[in-house]
């Protein structure tokens, strides 16, 4: 795989230079956040600055979890993010069989179809979205909010299962169906067990889109106590003085979840995470 | 070392799809082989295939594509946005956009702040692309790490910039400060720099994708390419001309154009960071303008009004582009 074949050692440590820089610009910020989120306020304004907090404390923590909102916002998160995993998964896994396993007239322009809306940007899509959600009567639910996110992430998430499911092969089906199974025994036992990593690539993707969002929650809901993470994070900054300590421990712990799930990808479906 | 591996990003086109019965030119009337139970009457298939996409297209119908048509109704209209009420005027929301300076002002800002946030996104995504496609001890692990500030959630990239880049406490000043670079703090989040500040780090944020997507791509270029070029004499810089990029134009082709889209709708990165510092209207860039006249002035009118301006405008460009660069357009 040695592709530009680096001879002479200096080409050999500017790589290692490269490769140097590349992790550090993206681990520094993150490890400047965990390193913040456990000093005592004191510390966290000192100059010159510490790298290493010199009297560590979970104060910032134990703060973010009794005087804000934080576990509230925390569980409205998780509820969310596993209610719209939940809705792609079962509305893009019978999608991807239609796509793959019936024969009817429009099916490629359907498809098509479907995949240009991964285009539409959320902000062109979210102001006429508040307008509608208003008039529908459901503004300021959970239920608008799983709806937009799955919405969001169908076009994408449809032809990543549809992918996995084209490689499957029809006869362990045909086989199944022979044996006497019902189209969805066979679907449920046969074809979504072998299209697993697909299903792991749709969840994650999906999770990760709706634990992130910003925009969509910050518009369609007003009431503080049904606020996910991103939105309720982001109103501790409204305070006249900015605590960071307290601010870098709730970066921390939005972050976990992310990169917990992220960690679970391992490749599949990455590069689809829209942004 | 096991390390991430890492497949074709399929944004557009999934590479694990094998080619669809339709490719197949032969048999158009006999049963086509693949179709399971074959025997099934066609208006059975038609049934049952219509009812199980019927979810998903019902969702993408009423939840995307209708409010997008929606948004141009809604243009026409003057319009508060949590009130019922509503009246019909025509184009008049355009008319006075035409005239509206902040339109003006920030349609330039967006396209400043698109322009240079693509550029470094792409050419520092091919570059760490090359850097991480050779071999080298910890490999994986640098692969793993590089992707992190892609998978954060906004908010958190945001206050972890903010945080650095405070004037008074910031880590940034300091370093300057510490090593002689500047005499005094730079109030990166003020009028002057807030542009730059944002720029940066949002190629922070994106390149990351660029990355994953180039060396998707890169991993998949037959070794025998380079070894000929090689044998023929060709340095690093004129293989990477020559080999590599006639390779990787399909797609850099996909990857800028997504992007550009990206970029140029950003709303998240860019609200948050001018938002609270004092100078946010130095980075009032075109989807911000179109989020404020909604939710802040209430004109939902309006708000949509840019919306479709947004769209028309991206449209256009697609097309452009699309004419512009045929030949990678067929290859990516």
């Amino acid at each position: 795989m040695n592709h530009l074949r680096l001879r002479r050692p200096s080409t050999r440590t500017l790589l290692y230079l490269g490769a140097a820089l590349l992790a550090l610009q993206a681990a520094f910020p993150f490890l400047w956040m965990v390193s913040t989120s456990f000093k005592p306020p004191a510390e966290v304004f000192a100059q010159p600055p510490s790298f290493i907090p010199q009297d560590p404390t979970w104060d910032n923590f134990h703060r973010l979890f009794t005087a804000t909102g934080f576990l509230v916002y925390f569980k409205n998160s998780l509820i969310v993010s596993g209610l719209a995993v939940l809705l792609t998964m079962v509305v893009s896994a019978a999608g991807a069989y239609s796509l793959t396993r019936y024969r009817y007239l429009g099916r490629e322009k359907i498809a098509g179809l479907i995949l240009c809306t991964y285009m539409f940007a959320p902000i062109m899509v979210v102001i006429p979205f508040f307008i509608l959600v208003k008039k529908a009567g459901i503004e300021n639910t959970h239920f608008a909010l799983v709806l937009a996110f799955t919405s969001f992430c169908l076009p994408f998430t449809l032809w990543l299962m549809r992918a996995f499911f084209a490689t499957i092969p029809l006869e362990l089906e045909e086989a199944a169906l022979v044996d006497g199974a019902g189209r969805l025994r066979a679907l449920i036992y046969v074809v979504l067990p072998l299209a697993l990593p697909g299903v792991i690539a749709t969840s994650i993707f999906t999770f990760i889109l709706a634990w992130n969002d910003y925009i969509f929650t910050r518009i369609l809901i007003t009431s503080d106590e049904l606020k996910t993470l991103p939105v309720g994070v982001q109103d501790l900054f409204h305070s006249a003085l900015i605590d960071w300590g307290l601010i870098m421990a709730a970066g921390m712990m939005i972050t976990i979840p992310a990169l917990l799930f992220f960690l679970l990808i391992r490749g599949w479906g990455a590069g689809g995470v829209k942004g | 070392m096991t390390g991430l591996s890492y497949p074709e990003p399929k944004p557009e086109k999934p590479s694990g799809a094998r080619p669809r019965p339709e490719s197949n030119p032969a048999g158009a009337s006999a049963p086509r082989r693949g179709w399971i139970p074959a025997t099934t009457p066609e208006r059975h298939q038609q049934l049952w295939g219509l009812l199980t996409i019927a979810p998903a297209l019902f969702l993408i119908l009423a939840l995307t594509l209708y409010p997008v048509a929606y948004s141009l109704w809604l243009s026409l209209l003057e319009k508060h946005s949590f009130f019922p009420q509503e009246r019909f005027i025509g184009l008049e929301n355009y008319f006075y956009l035409w005239k509206d300076e902040e339109f003006w002002t920030s349609l330039w800002l967006g396209t400043v702040y698109s322009i240079w946030t693509i550029f470094f996104q792409i050419v520092l995504g091919v570059a760490a692309a090359l850097i991480l496609n050779e071999t080298f001890v910890g490999r994986g692990l640098v692969r793993a790490i590089v992707l992190f500030p892609y998978m954060i959630p906004t908010i958190v990239a945001v206050i972890l910039w903010k945080w650095l880049l405070n004037d008074t406490y910031g880590v940034v000043n300091y370093w300057l400060l510490a090593f002689g670079i500047m005499r005094d703090p730079i109030s990166w989040l003020g009028a002057d720099h807030i542009m730059l500040s944002v720029i940066v780090m949002s190629v922070w944020q994106f390149f990351p994708f660029v990355l994953l997507s180039i060396l998707a791509r890169l991993q998949t270029i037959p070794p025998e390419l380079y070894e000929a070029a090689k044998v023929d004499g060709a340095s690093a810089v004129r293989r990477f001309i020559h080999v590599t990029l006639p390779q990787i134009r399909g797609i850099l082709f996909v990857v800028i154009l997504l992007r550009s889209i990206w970029m140029f709708t950003k709303f998240d990165t860019v609200w948050l960071m001018g938002e609270g510092a004092g100078a946010g209207r130095f980075i009032r860039t075109l989807p911000v303008y179109a989020y404020m006249r909604t939710l802040t002035y209430y004109q939902a009118g309006l708000g949509a009004a840019l919306a479709v301006i947004m769209f028309a405008i991206l449209v256009v460009c697609t097309v452009v582009y699309f004419r512009m660069f045929r030949e990678e357009a067929d290859i990516g």
